[in-house]
């Protein structure tokens, strides 16, 4: 409950306008201010005078020279991010290239060897491309 | 209340104080913080007036200020790809740690007595404003500056930044009636500096 005591310190505190009251006790404070007007008229009125002056002080804009300052001040860590990201992509990329190559490579090394397999009697004994040094075979 | 900005700055990384809500900030601060430059331009565009005003009304020097500022946004990109939703709300983390840097300046003003005050920031020209609003922006200022720092400090937030008064609370470190307790002395010194021009009509 909103007492006269507490409603004077609430205004010497926070000025003249509800506005300003805590949340939590506007609503008491303005249904005693409206039940008992003449009671707290004079303070009221000291108080809103205050806030009149006060609100005469006024700070500057700043300036876009000063904004663009701060702004490019800020990092830019998304443009280093993309470079990375790109690198680490273009590497992959050559990765990749450099293995399907090797692969290539390695198919056209093999492919003789292994066709000739394919058309090779089957004898039971050891090709020379099983046994490149005859060591099975000596066995 | 110990000020060393490192040790809160950690601290609002990783905890969950002052916090009850999802803060519409996190995203953006993410997105700042992977690099996205749309995110960055909005991270200016919506916190940079908010933290300028903060460090001018603190320092009174609108140079000062725009020197915090620049370095309180330092912080914000070394420490925005790190930063963790569920921790501190973004907006008080970048109060503290304008504070911390304002309340660095204001130790070494102390330490280092200057023969002249700080030069009182000229709003510039304004066609909505008259020169009788200078004149009154000027005393407020002047008013401000004369109050003890801890004073100020609830003053500005609350009345200027509009923070709650459970959050400023948490930001200064000290209990909802303390900050109460500041507030107060605070209006009331206020009213007296400023008592020919704050008369009730």
């Amino acid at each position: 409950m909103m007492t006269e005591e507490r409603f004077l310190t609430l205004v010497g505190a926070y000025g003249a306008d509800p506005q300003r009251w805590p949340l939590g006790e506007r609503a008491a404070a303005t249904a005693f201010l409206d039940a008992n007007p003449e009671l707290v008229a004079a303070c009221l009125e000291a108080e809103a005078a205050l806030d009149a002056v006060l609100a005469a002080h006024l700070t500057r804009d700043p300036s876009a020279a000063f904004r663009g300052r701060l702004v490019g001040a800020a990092p830019r860590q998304r443009a280093v991010g993309r470079t990375w990201r790109w690198l680490a992509g273009a590497g992959l990329g050559l990765g990749l290239a450099a293995s399907c190559a090797a692969g290539v490579a390695a198919g056209f090394t093999l492919a003789p060897a292994s066709v000739s397999r394919l058309f090779e009697p089957a004898t039971g004994q050891s090709s020379s491309l099983a046994d490149p040094v005859g060591d099975v075979s000596a066995s | 209340m110990a000020y060393g900005s490192d040790a809160w700055t950690r601290l609002a990384l990783t905890s969950g104080a002052g916090r009850d809500a999802v803060d519409p900030d996190d995203e953006l601060v993410r997105r700042a913080g992977a690099g996205d430059a749309a995110a960055v331009q909005a991270l200016v565009a919506a916190k940079l007036r908010r933290v300028l005003a903060l460090a001018e009304r603190m320092l009174g020097d609108a140079s000062e200020a725009e020197d915090v500022a620049q370095e309180t946004f330092f912080r914000v990109w070394r420490h925005a790809a790190r930063w963790r939703p569920g921790g501190a709300r973004f907006d008080t983390w970048l109060h503290r740690v304008t504070l911390n840097l304002c309340y660095d300046r204001l130790r070494r003003r102390r330490e280092r007595p200057v023969a002249e005050p700080p030069e009182t920031p000229d709003p510039g020209p304004a066609p909505d404003r008259g020169l009788h609003a200078m004149d009154t922006g000027r005393r407020v200022q002047a008013a401000l500056q004369a109050l003890p720092p801890r004073q100020r400090e609830a003053i500005v937030l609350c009345h200027y930044q509009e923070l709650g008064n459970i959050e400023a609370a948490a930001l200064m470190g000290v209990s909802v009636e303390a900050l109460e307790s500041l507030l107060s002395r605070g209006r009331r010194a206020l009213k007296s500096a400023l008592a020919d021009l704050a008369r009730p009509d």
